[in-house]
């Protein structure tokens, strides 16, 4: 049987699994770098939620900015060390790729050594942690109590996105970055200094990221890898919005939260498929649409979308 | 202290220097000549593994007629004691699952083609290294495998030889020789004609398309060697622990190979080998640390994590082309030219010695 609760969580993922997938998509988009270390500025946030309120409640107002910056620094810091570089080295998508693996990997042992270490000299568990927020308000309505952290993740998500979309369409920035994702030399030509648009670009990817993992610690338990188990769902989520565009993410990433929260107990109930199989919905999803709908634009490889279009017509 | 076992420790390191290599050889088939971005390579490692452990103890249990469930004391027991029975059957059986591992992690690198054919290589890499961990979480969760235990008691293919210093040197000796075979097959690959097309393709898919080859069922012969060799690698890895869990094909194996890979040199079979050496040889050392001195602050296992990390940006960043540098494909074509030009060269210098003798 359905439940409030599941159309609660499928909500609260789905703000979750947007917000991240948006900044991705974003990043991709304009940087035409697939980050895989992306996963990383999640995790970074939802630790910093649970770390800086170690000592007593801390006010979720002065987290987000906190949070919101420290993502953004780590992401251009990525651009500025090893992206940046690799690009006027003329290095190819897979080589940046590649990079972009390696970053995730070292970054996510070096959280296990610092998360361990502090661990140890604080005595306190960090492996397995929750913030303390000042959430333990409710808001009634509709005749059901909604926890304070819904509330506060769904707010936070609609700002969010409605200062994203702001940006994008009002602002000179924001149209600069649009027109190097569309066409990047066309762009160059006009003036727009592409490689100010790129740092513009990680700052916004790596803040959005930075605050879905503080939205999934408002949710759940934090740990390491926090974000590694969350690539997935992201990584399918971008590929229903064919890591292109924002809306169609969106849309996806409801879908995707929907079938992980509502179809999975009906099949659980249905033909026993046990529940820690969940992760297979978003893969399934993504391999049948990259089967159905191959995705175009630049991540699609070019003479088969040629073959594909010819057939159609 | 306990007394540190030099011999076993070479043995050992010779026994995962085998199995890297060959996974690093069969990276650089699929990507560092043909330009896949395979970020799933663990995914074949393991379906080598699993396929292994399962068929042999299968086979072991269900010949002599028992029928203990796979993950009980009762058949660990019995597969205890049936493995140094009959030395013919150890063996037979190891050439049968490793054929048989080449075959299934093939046949399923081969339907990995599907998705390949119509995505471009960041949805590729995306798919790939989403399969490698559908398929872990599958094995944590799926009992008839033995879920989080894994499988235990896979009879050693040298079991019935007695003493552990002569299993561990024939083990050894099977291993390299099954890289051997590996490296001169890619070798062949390489300096043929297909090898010439997967160069192709990587450095231009579209022209190699227009060119009338079937880029699509290249890439997929591609891929069924390459998952094939990664199956066989995992092969060895299963019969060597002699136990598997789920937890050993974590996404950071793949990445340990594309650092053994990049440190080699791309596109240079040699350069996988030479990075699998380095790279195996200071894990293993980093297992013998974690030995000798049990209280360090940051546990070795993260240190020898971190470092794959650090080896794939710092050889992206300095030194892209690798330790050796990807040679030439000499075919008889360019042997006949390059004897030509040697010809020509001498007769030029003949020339030019006739002219200033004449002054």
């Amino acid at each position: 049987m359905l439940t409030p609760v599941e159309l609660v969580n499928t909500v609260w993922i789905g703000s979750v699994y947007f917000i991240s997938a948006a900044g991705l998509t974003l990043s991709y988009r304009v940087t035409r770098i697939l980050n895989f270390a992306y996963t990383n500025i999640i995790t970074l946030g939802a630790y910093l939620a649970v770390i800086l309120t170690l000592n007593g409640t801390g006010n979720l107002l002065v987290l987000i900015p906190i949070v919101f910056v420290a993502g953004s620094l780590l992401a251009m810091g990525m651009h500025y060390f090893v992206f940046s570089r690799l690009i006027s080295l003329k290095a190819t998508p897979l080589m940046l790729m590649a990079s972009s693996i390696g970053i995730w990997i070292f970054l996510k042992y070096v959280y296990y050594g610092i998360v361990g270490y502090l661990q140890r000299a604080w005595k306190v568990g960090l492996y397995q942690a929750t913030p303390n927020l000042n959430l333990d308000w409710g808001l009634k309505a509709y005749g059901m109590e909604f926890s304070g952290a819904f509330v506060a993740s769904i707010a936070l998500a609609a700002a969010v996105i409605l200062s994203l979309y702001l940006f994008l369409t009002k602002t000179k920035m924001g149209k600069a970055l649009r027109a190097v994702a569309d066409n990047p030399s066309l762009a160059e030509v006009s003036g727009i200094p592409s490689d100010r648009v790129m740092y513009v670009t990680w700052f916004i990817a790596g803040g959005l990221a930075s605050l879905s993992g503080l939205m999934w610690a408002l949710f759940s338990i934090v740990t390491p890898e926090v974000g590694d188990n969350l690539i997935l769902e992201i990584f399918a989520v971008s590929v229903i919005g064919g890591l292109y565009s924002i809306p169609l993410t969106a849309l996806g990433a409801y879908v995707i939260s929907g079938a992980e929260n509502l179809l999975m107990p009906i099949l659980h109930d249905t033909i026993g498929l046990e529940v820690s199989f969940r992760p297979f919905i978003a893969f399934f999803t993504l391999l049948v649409v990259i089967l159905i709908k191959p995705p175009l634009g630049a991540a699609g490889a070019l003479p088969y979308r040629f073959r594909l279009r010819r057939k159609g017509r | 202290m306990i007394g540190f076992d030099v011999t076993g420790f070479i043995l050992s390191w010779l026994v995962f220097f085998s199995i890297y290599s060959i996974l690093s050889i069969s990276l650089n088939l699929e990507t560092g000549l043909t330009g896949m971005a395979n970020f799933g390579k663990v995914a074949f490692y393991a379906l080598g593994a699993y396929f292994t452990g399962y068929v042999s103890i299968e086979f072991f249990l269900r010949l002599h007629g028992l029928d203990y469930p796979i993950y009980s004391t009762d058949a660990i027991v019995a597969l205890g004691k049936l493995s140094v029975e009959q030395p013919s059957l150890n063996l037979s059986v190891f050439l049968l699952t490793l054929v048989g591992s080449f075959l299934f992690a093939g046949v399923i690198g081969f339907l990995i083609m599907l998705p390949a054919l119509r995505v471009g290589p960041a949805f590729f890499g995306i798919t790939v290294l989403s399969f490698g961990e559908m398929l872990r979480i599958f094995l944590r969760h799926y009992k008839p495998v033995g879920a989080t235990y894994g499988l235990v008691g896979i009879p050693h293919p040298l079991a019935w030889v007695g003493g552990t210093f002569s299993k561990d040197l024939g083990f050894a000796l099977i291993s390299l020789s099954l890289l051997a075979i590996t490296y001169i097959y890619a070798q062949r690959i390489t300096n043929s004609p297909l090898g010439r097309l997967l160069k192709a393709i990587r450095d231009d898919e579209t022209a190699t398309l227009y060119l009338g080859k079937n880029v699509p069922l290249v890439k997929g012969k591609v891929l069924f060697i390459g998952s094939g060799m990664a199956g066989v690698a995992g092969c060895l890895y299963a019969y060597y622990l002699g136990s598997i869990t789920p937890n050993a094909f974590m996404p950071a194996v793949t990445f340990e190979v594309w650092a053994m890979m990049l440190l080699g040199g791309v596109g240079n079979n040699r350069g996988s080998i030479l990075g699998a050496a380095i790279i195996t040889f200071l894990d293993r050392s980093t297992a013998a640390l974690n030995f000798l001195f049990p209280n360090l602050i940051i546990d070795p296992n993260f240190i020898r994590w971190m470092l794959v990390g650090v080896i794939i940006v710092v050889v992206l960043l300095f030194k892209p082309e690798g330790i050796i540098k990807e040679e030439y494909v000499w075919t008889p074509a360019w042997r006949l030219l390059e004897a030509k030009a040697e010809a020509r060269r001498k007769a030029f210098k003949e020339l030019i010695g006739r002219l200033i003798k004449r002054r």
